[in-house]
């Protein structure tokens, strides 16, 4: 296997985007990342697009995308591990790479979600699980899904509504601190734990928003990175795991075995472990799904996670920074971009140029933690500094 | 053309309704036996799996060599959300209680939760399966809290 790096990002403004369709959306990311990678048309080899889809008219759109960006007779593809899919496109460009059949490719992740309306958009996502046993007769949510977790953990553990809350308060802030958020504005404690209870003891300030946007990564070889780009980002390793679609085949519900059976393949293939990161994103499609992450990656034991969060150590000046762009929580999850969505993240972290959320650069490592579904596709990518 | 607030927009004249039709005839049986207010899965003959969902072939052996045996209908309340926001599909119903219910043999299975006690749950509860019959006569199956 080559190495690869990451020498290219773009990321459109994610939130409620009706003026633009999924070819104009999708190239806001891929044109930017182009530009900052210093690559043209010519040098791009393999395009992989991410999208869970059904949110929008295109039944097709990897092709649709590319028609519009002016790529032709490329290898390409859509790939789907639902919320998971931005990784899943990442991991399909860096095969291309590693193995040597492309020296440049570009993996996008789209989501389109607001041209349906809210209940649809509920709808579509209540049925990513196993339809007949979950939501024919049940109507499953995915907030229902979570919920699920949360009571679990909440009655194994004693974490709390308000220490859920404390996720979400983190989330809005640094979000406001991101001029791509959607949310940019800051809450409160008060406010989060008076929203609207969707899926008890789930609020709306638990949940992510629905979410239009973009995100892309150019790809390279060791040889070609070097030769386009001073600050490449690598691509140490990633881990890929997946579990049941039907919940009730899970063996407990304090944690996602996804995330952790993917964190163990992604620490071996890196040689790095929970404690050599400088910054994670990870998946916190609800504030619960944040908390049982710091454990489940090994940020912290079992059932600790609501100490990591009354303790700040997930904040920048912690111990190990969490979403410090807002997370899905509040940046928003357009669900197939948001894999690359942290891909681009985490590599302006690691290349110093995060702004106000900078957080201090002591290992040089980043982790991007991904989750498709309810825990039902897991994608631990390490990236670094160094090759 | 809608012409409310926001960037100008292409309504769709063109609607989507999408129903499935469920192939189930290799597991019938089970929703068979919900009919009569059983519940029965599939048990590998070969290797001993029981599984639930029911399923004609063996997850674990990958034989297709099964027989159907009795679930029992004791449970244990392994956790629950009340469900508040409902999507599309679901909007007719009031709010409803969703459970994952541990059965004897250590099958668990998600369910709505009816009974006196529905708003006072809690995890360990005991849970009892009942068949129910949809208005329009398709079967399904709730949990009943104890009295
Ligand atoms: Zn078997």
């Amino acid at each position: 296997m080559r190495k690869v790096a990451i020498v290219g990002i773009g990321h459109s403004r994610f939130g409620r985007r009706a003026e633009v369709d999924i070819a104009e959306l999708a190239f806001e990311s891929i044109k930017a990342a182009m530009e900052d990678a210093g690559v043209e048309k010519r040098d791009v080899e393999n395009v992989t697009l991410g999208s869970a889809g059904g949110w929008y008219e295109e039944s097709l759109p990897a092709v649709v995308v590319n028609e519009y960006a002016g790529f032709h007779n490329l290898p390409t593809m859509r790939v789907e591990a639902a919320c998971a899919s931005g990784s899943a496109a990442v991991r399909s460009a860096y095969l291309s790479i590693a193995s040597g059949e492309s020296e440049v490719a570009l993996a996008v992740g789209l989501e389109k979600m607001t041209e349906v309306d809210t209940l649809t958009s509920v709808e579509l996502m209540g049925r990513a699980g196993s339809y007949l046993w979950e939501f024919e007769n049940y109507g499953m949510t995915f907030p229902a899904y979570y919920a699920l977790y949360a009571v679990a953990h909440m009655d194994r553990f004693g974490t709390t509504q308000e220490d859920l809350a404390r996720i979400a308060i983190k989330a809005h802030h640094y979000a406001s601190l991101n001029p791509l958020a959607q949310f940019q504005k800051e809450i409160t404690l008060e406010k989060a734990m008076n929203s609207q209870m969707v899926s008890w003891p789930l609020k709306l300030y638990d949940a992510c928003p629905i979410t239009d946007g973009s995100a892309a990564v150019v790809l390279a070889s060791e040889e070609t990175a070097k030769k386009l780009s001073d600050t490449p980002v690598w691509i140490k390793g990633m881990g890929v795991s997946s579990d049941s679609a039907n919940l009730s085949k899970r063996d407990d519900y304090v944690g996602l075995g996804a995330t952790v059976d993917a964190a163990r393949k992604a620490y071996a293939i890196s040689r790095t472990s929970p404690q050599d990161f400088d910054v994670a994103t990870c998946h916190d499609c609800f504030t619960i799904a944040e908390l049982m992450a710091y454990e489940d990656l090994g940020f912290c034991a079992k059932g600790e996670g609501k100490n990591m969060i009354r303790e700040g150590q997930t904040e920048i000046g912690g111990k190990i920074p969490v979403n410090v762009d807002g997370g899905l929580k509040a940046k928003g999850h357009p669900v197939g971009a948001t894999g690359v969505s942290m891909m681009v993240e985490v590599s302006k972290q690691l290349r110093g140029e995060a702004g106000p959320r900078q957080v201090p650069l002591k290992k040089g490592n980043g982790l991007v933690h991904n989750v498709g579904g309810t825990g039902h596709y897991c994608y631990v990518t390490v990236l670094s500094r160094s090759a | 053309m809608k012409l409310d607030s926001g960037p100008p927009t292409l309504q769709s004249r063109r609607t989507l309704s999408l129903r499935f039709n469920l192939p189930i005839s290799k597991t019938h049986q089970f929703w068979d036996g919900l009919r009569e207010g059983k519940f029965v899965t599939t048990r590998c003959t070969d290797c001993g799996e029981v599984s639930f969902p029911p399923q004609a072939d063996c997850p674990r052996c990958m034989g297709s060599n099964v027989e159907w045996v009795d679930m029992g209908t004791d449970a244990e309340l392994v956790t629950f959300t009340y469900v508040l926001v409902t999507p599309t599909s679901f909007v007719q119903n009031d709010p409803y209680v969703v459970a994952i219910g541990r059965l004897g043999q250590g099958l668990k299975i998600l369910a709505w939760v009816e009974g006196s006690q529905v708003e006072r749950l809690k995890v360990g509860d005991k849970l009892r399966l009942e068949a129910r019959s949809s208005s329009d006569g398709a079967p399904y199956y709730v949990f009943v809290t104890a009295p």
